[in-house]
């Protein structure tokens, strides 16, 4: 994936937020699932909803690409572009089955 | 302490709940999710909370009008309002309608939370034993006093060694400001007094796209204010995080660094306090100097006392460590130090105090870039030449430089060809 590079994929957690990472990473699969029935009805306003969500918490937890690709589809919701959107929603579902987390 | 907290995503309403039991152990933390429940009625105890937590963006509801309601209730404690990281003027709206502080969601760490509502929730005991709780609070106090026409100082966002920074507005059309007001010791001193109005005077004459614009100066009960613009890109310090820039980045805002000392340097002013907090950048991504604290009319007398040196050791010029007289060159320096850390995400020299670095300005050899930026030696060589003889001469040469020289030799590699803006 041409925006997605190896230490994308890489993120350390702080040891103390290890039990909350289950439910965080279960809300982005089904947020995943969310992005692509908005994008398949075309609601846009809930895709820059969701988009603006992941960028909110994606850096809050150090999952630095997952706020990146956020931003991407609140961008590409507001501008209504398909195409861009379709990409991103491809990479974030890349990204979810290749993210390797680390406990310091 | 009970602590309510009002986010639709559950994930933010754990972390903020883990960091503030980290902190408290025995803090009773309630949320409340307004995807499931409207905006709290006259029926629920808001005034048993000491504070409340309240995010912007509520899914289906709006959290600048959950908190107007809020607030007019008497019993309301204090508010927290979470805001989109730069998006001041709803930051500005939340705290004209009531909310007693403020932070940037996808910058909001531990630390800024547990800070935060520390500062919310002080008793007179903890001001008492804490002195940088006690400034900071007496810096609130402060913001809170001062009347300058036309505008509205909102909220305490920084504090530095010769003034405290605030979040301001202006009154017409809520554009946010910042409003600099000068520490009271330092307007007791008469040199550190005559060198920040002269901040106000110099910036002001410059027109440039790349120089921080300054709305205007004044006192008010005997405190001395400037108004700026605000920055919401934040400063180059937070953009580069111990972190190289790509080539092409870099390049782009040196580029807009060497218009900025053009147009100071032609209205007869030195920097000569250049640093990556100096460096700001504005919601459309240009960069723009600020902070001339230190700054000095090349053709004014020198207020600067024998052997006092004044700037900051890691981007300090040999003339400056030695404490000569300083001309346009020195800022040549310092902008070169800046380009070398964009490039490689390092300082030029380090060392253990500042001293020694200041020492390393004037005696070592700086090292080689690394081979993939090979092509900037030559340029960054002329930029840091000990010997400001052999250094270029000013600004122009340096963008003359750039365009002559450096694309031609960097192929795919060459720099942005940014415009001069004003």
């Amino acid at each position: 994936m041409a925006g997605m590079t190896e230490e994308d994929c890489k993120v350390i957690v702080a040891k103390d937020l290890e039990d909350l990472i289950p439910v965080f990473m279960k809300n982005r699969h089904k947020e995943l699932d969310a992005l692509r029935v908005a994008l398949a009805a075309a609601d846009f306003e809930q895709l820059r909803q969701l988009g603006h969500r992941m960028k909110g918490v994606g850096n809050s937890y150090g999952f630095t690409h997952v706020s990146t690709l956020g931003k991407h589809i609140e961008d590409g919701a507001r501008s209504g572009d398909k195409a861009s959107l379709q990409a991103v929603i491809s990479e974030y579902h890349d990204y979810l089955s290749k993210v390797q987390i680390a406990y310091e | 302490m009970r602590i309510l907290l009002i986010d639709d995503d559950e994930d933010l309403r754990n972390l903020l709940s883990r960091y503030i039991r980290g902190q408290w152990s025995d803090a009773q933390i309630d949320a409340y999710d307004p995807l499931e429940r409207d905006v709290p009625d006259e029926t629920f105890p808001l005034g048993q909370y000491d504070v409340v937590v309240l995010d912007y963006m509520l899914g289906r509801g709006d959290g600048l009008q959950w908190l107007k309601i809020l607030k007019q209730r008497p019993e309301c404690p204090k508010i927290l309002f979470l805001t989109g990281a730069g998006n001041e003027i709803i930051a500005v709206r939340a705290m004209k309608a009531g909310a007693d502080d403020y932070q940037r969601k996808q910058e909001l760490t531990r630390e800024k939370l547990i800070t935060s509502i520390r500062e919310l929730t002080a008793t007179q005991v903890e001001r008492t034993v804490s002195p940088d709780l006690a400034s900071r609070l007496e810096g609130h106090d402060l913001g809170a006093k001062i009347r300058i026409p036309g505008i509205k100082v909102l909220h305490l966002i920084g504090e530095g060694g010769t003034a405290r920074v605030y979040l301001a507005s202006r009154e017409d059309d809520d554009e946010p400001l910042v409003v600099k007001i000068l520490r009271q010791e330092i307007v007791l001193n008469k040199k550190a007094l005559e060198r920040f109005m002269e901040e106000y005077a110099m910036v002001e004459r410059i027109q440039s796209r790349h120089v921080a614009r300054i709305f205007g100066h004044g006192t008010s009960d005997n405190n001395v204010y400037l108004v700026m613009e605000f920055f919401e890109g934040g400063d180059l310090s937070k953009r580069l995080a111990g972190q190289p820039m790509p080539p092409r980045d870099a390049l782009k805002f040196f580029r807009e660094l060497m218009f900025a000392l053009g147009d100071i340097h032609e209205k007869g002013i030195l920097h000569r306090d250049l640093k990556p907090q100096n460096l700001m950048f504005r919601k459309d991504g240009t960069l723009a100097i600020v902070d001339f604290g230190i700054a000095k009319n090349i053709a004014a007398a020198d207020r600067t006392g024998a052997g006092e040196v004044l700037g900051t050791p890691r981007y300090m010029s040999p003339e400056q460590v030695q404490g000569r007289a300083l001309d346009l060159r020195t800022d040549i320096y310092s902008a070169g130090v800046l380009l070398f850390q964009m490039l490689t995400g390092e300082h030029l020299f380090d060392g253990q105090t500042a001293m020694e670095v200041a020492m390393h300005h004037l005696n070592t050899q700086p090292r080689l870039l690394p081979d993939h930026l090979e092509v900037y030696q030559r340029l960054l060589d002329k930029l840091v030449e000990k010997d400001r003889e052999a250094r270029f001469r000013n600004a122009d040469e340096v963008i003359g430089f750039l365009s002559r020289k450096l694309e031609q030799a960097a192929g795919d590699a060459a720099p942005d060809r940014t415009q001069k803006l004003h």
